[in-house]
């Protein structure tokens, strides 16, 4: 389960204590976001894609109770039951009860970053239930009784070492073995007994169609589908943004979101689950879970568009240098950091601060959430509702009262281009900036505003003389 | 109030300002002069292979000669095959010889649907996968696939690209996760 008191600089300060993995782990995360772009490239209609996912999705949260109502009715006609959840206890319940009323021991999930919300597994564990993650990157964090760190890739902070020793000790494989295919196929074997051996799976959903009361999940591993197929009793939980109107909406979905989430141009597997498989039974929970309440405010409702493809984390500078473990939401990075605030701003107001407003967030986005936009706001709300640490609202505040006094601002400039590059190094070294391991920035000659000047005046004179040449 | 009408209250009290939904047909998508190379070039890199049937060649001999050694062979594209009650009978099945309704040029993948969905599971449990589809069924992008695709039909489909990977331990791409560890397409 994630650590909610996590707060966002000092995890990141933590983090970065190991150069040489953190290196790794931001050149690794930028490798698929260079994949993505070559994927976006394919395709001469990648933005008119996103232009209609977005629209897509914004008309069906502007009536999302009638697709809701419409999804249910064709889902019970399919013979699937569904259930509702107001929140993350009342989902777990509801999971419980079906598992216990059958007296299921062993249950098989696919990646659900919902149930990670709501805190299913241990759940699940404090009442006999055995819950075994099948995604192999949840497998890892599992046995290593963490969170994910990505929702994607929920392993990506790990090296093969760790992990090598870590199935070394749980599954029994050779110690010192780094291979991935070893390490995979191990992993596999292992699992292949769960799977043929659970009494229940349960996954997530990726898109559910009100058109026809199916829900559709989308692995390259393709254990849900083996978590569906094998044992009698599927549940699919849902956060109830995930509604499309039409199948043939997914024409538009299933186009974007392996080519945004890992550079690829599909997931191996896209099941579509109507019915349970024959002789079994299928469950579908609509969780709320406060998405009804964002839905409402303004401001925000616009990340409920979100479909998860972690492609706004992968060219995140901040998250690609931090790690999903900075973050204290279950949701890291540029969405975590909308979505956890949104929640709860007491808890989670320090991730909307981990972001340089670089807004690359929102250029890569698949349904156009403008997430740095939110970011900001969620800021500005984080300073008004008095949250802030006093160093950073003092800070704000003089950086306030400096903007608001251009002459001053001017001045402090001044001073500081002839004063920084004279101070000895000994006492900037424990200096906010120089702690993590940079240098100083050297100094320019002249402020932003003078360069601008010069320049304007430079271009007029070049003009004038022009003008002159032509008279004559 | 019950949990439900409770969560659509909240959400009808909630909902943002009404708009319109577009039409996905307006715009113009890719199209392949040849939609077979574009298939065929891309499911490679996939873990997976594409072949076109030759003249007098049948599916079961461009198996053979694929894998000479295959262990348990089960062949749902003829009449009179092995059939299980259970999902898990399936569970040493090495080479699976199944339909495929449609293939889609743009991402390798070919749409499986049974009317028996006994046979759900073998898809998934098999070790190598042999998928069998009509040459003329063939699109470009998901957009056309959706069109063609009935989904009231049988309760449970899957588009399924090349063979089941991951690269969940340090970005390596490994093929074989849980899924079939090799798959080949065979274009009849
Ligand atoms: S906010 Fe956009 S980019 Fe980020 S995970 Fe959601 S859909 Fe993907």
């Amino acid at each position: 389960m994630k650590d909610d008191s996590v707060k966002h600089p000092q995890a990141a300060a933590e983090f970065l204590k190991d150069r040489a993995q953190a290196k790794w782990h931001d050149s690794a995360i930028w490798w698929v976001r260079q994949k993505r772009d070559a994927q976006a490239k394919q395709l001469p209609e990648w933005e008119e894609l996103r232009r209609l996912a977005r629209e897509i999705k914004a008309h069906t949260l502007s009536q999302l109770d009638d697709y809701l109502a419409q999804f249910e009715a064709n889902a019970q006609k399919n013979g699937v039951t569904v259930h509702w959840a107001a929140d993350a206890d009342e989902h777990n319940r509801i999971v419980h009860d079906i598992l216990a009323a059958r007296q299921v021991k062993k249950l098989v999930k696919s990646k659900s970053m919902l149930t990670e919300e709501c805190g299913l597994n241990p759940y699940l564990e404090q009442r006999g239930i055995e819950v075994v993650d099948t995604d192999l990157g949840e497998r890892i964090v599992q046995l290593r009784h963490e969170a994910p760190s990505h929702i994607v890739m929920p392993a990506i902070h790990l090296k093969k070492e760790q992990i090598s020793e870590l199935f070394h000790k749980e599954l029994g494989t050779e110690a010192g073995n780094n291979d991935p295919t070893y390490l995979t196929h191990a992993a596999r074997a292992n699992l292949r007994e769960h799977f043929l051996t659970a009494d229940a799976g349960l996954t997530g959903v990726n898109f559910a169609i009100a058109e026809t009361g199916g829900v559709v999940v989308c692995t390259n591993e393709g254990n849900a589908d083996l978590g569906t197929s094998l044992p009698p009793i599927h549940i699919a939980s849902m956060g109830l943004e995930k509604i499309i109107p039409k199948l043939e909406h997914l024409g538009v979905f299933t186009r974007l979101l392996a080519r945004s989430a890992i550079g690829s141009p599909v997931t191996t597997y896209t099941s579509h689950f109507h019915q349970a498989r024959p002789g079994g039974e299928m469950h579908i929970v609509i969780v709320d879970n406060g998405r009804s309440d964002i839905l409402g405010n303004e401001d925000f409702y616009q990340s409920l568009r979100c479909i998860r493809c972690g492609a706004c984390m992968n060219t995140c500078p901040v998250y690609r240098r931090s790690s999903g473990f900075s973050y204290s939401y279950i949701i890291p990075g540029p969405i975590g950091s909308t979505l956890g605030p949104s929640r709860d701003m007491k808890k989670h107001g320090s991730m909307a601060f981990a972001c340089s407003t670089c807004g690359s967030c929102s250029n890569v986005c698949p349904v156009k959430i403008n997430l740095h936009e939110q970011l900001v706001l969620h800021r500005k709300k984080a300073f008004d509702q008095n949250l802030l640490p006093t160093g950073k609202k003092m800070g704000l505040l003089a950086m306030r009262f400096l903007t608001q006094h251009p002459a001053l601002f001017d001045l402090g400039g001044k001073v500081m281009r002839k004063v920084v590059p004279i101070i000895p190094e000994s006492l900037t070294r424990h200096s906010a900036w120089s702690r993590a391991g940079r240098d100083l920035p050297p100094m320019p000659a002249q402020s932003f505003k003078e360069q601008y000047q010069q320049r304007s005046q430079n271009k007029k004179d070049k003009q004038d003389k022009k003008d002159k040449e032509e008279q004559q | 109030m019950s949990t439900r009408d409770s969560i659509l209250a909240r959400i009808r009290q909630n909902r943002p300002q009404a708009t319109a939904l577009p039409d996905i047909h307006a715009v113009p998508f890719i199209r392949y002069d040849n939609p077979f190379e574009a298939f065929a070039t891309l499911i490679r890199n996939l873990g997976g292979d594409a072949v076109q049937l030759a003249a007098g060649q049948s599916v079961a001999d461009v198996v053979a000669a694929r894998w000479p050694d295959a262990g348990r062979t089960v062949d749902l594209t003829v009449a009179g095959h092995e059939e299980v009650d259970d999902p898990h009978a399936w569970h040493d099945v090495d080479v699976a010889i199944v339909p495929g309704q449609l293939a889609v040029a743009e991402n390798a993948t070919v749409w499986v649907s049974h009317p028996d969905n006994h046979f759900r599971s073998i898809y998934f449990l098999t070790q190598k996968l042999v998928l069998v589809v009509p040459r003329d069924a063939m699109v470009d992008t998901m957009r056309d696939a959706y069109a063609r695709i009935d989904m009231a039909e049988h309760g449970f489909g899957a588009f399924i690209s090349g063979s089941s990977r991951t690269a969940d331990i340090e970005q390596s791409l490994v093929m074989g996760a849980h899924g079939a560890m090799a798959a080949l397409v065979i274009f009849v």
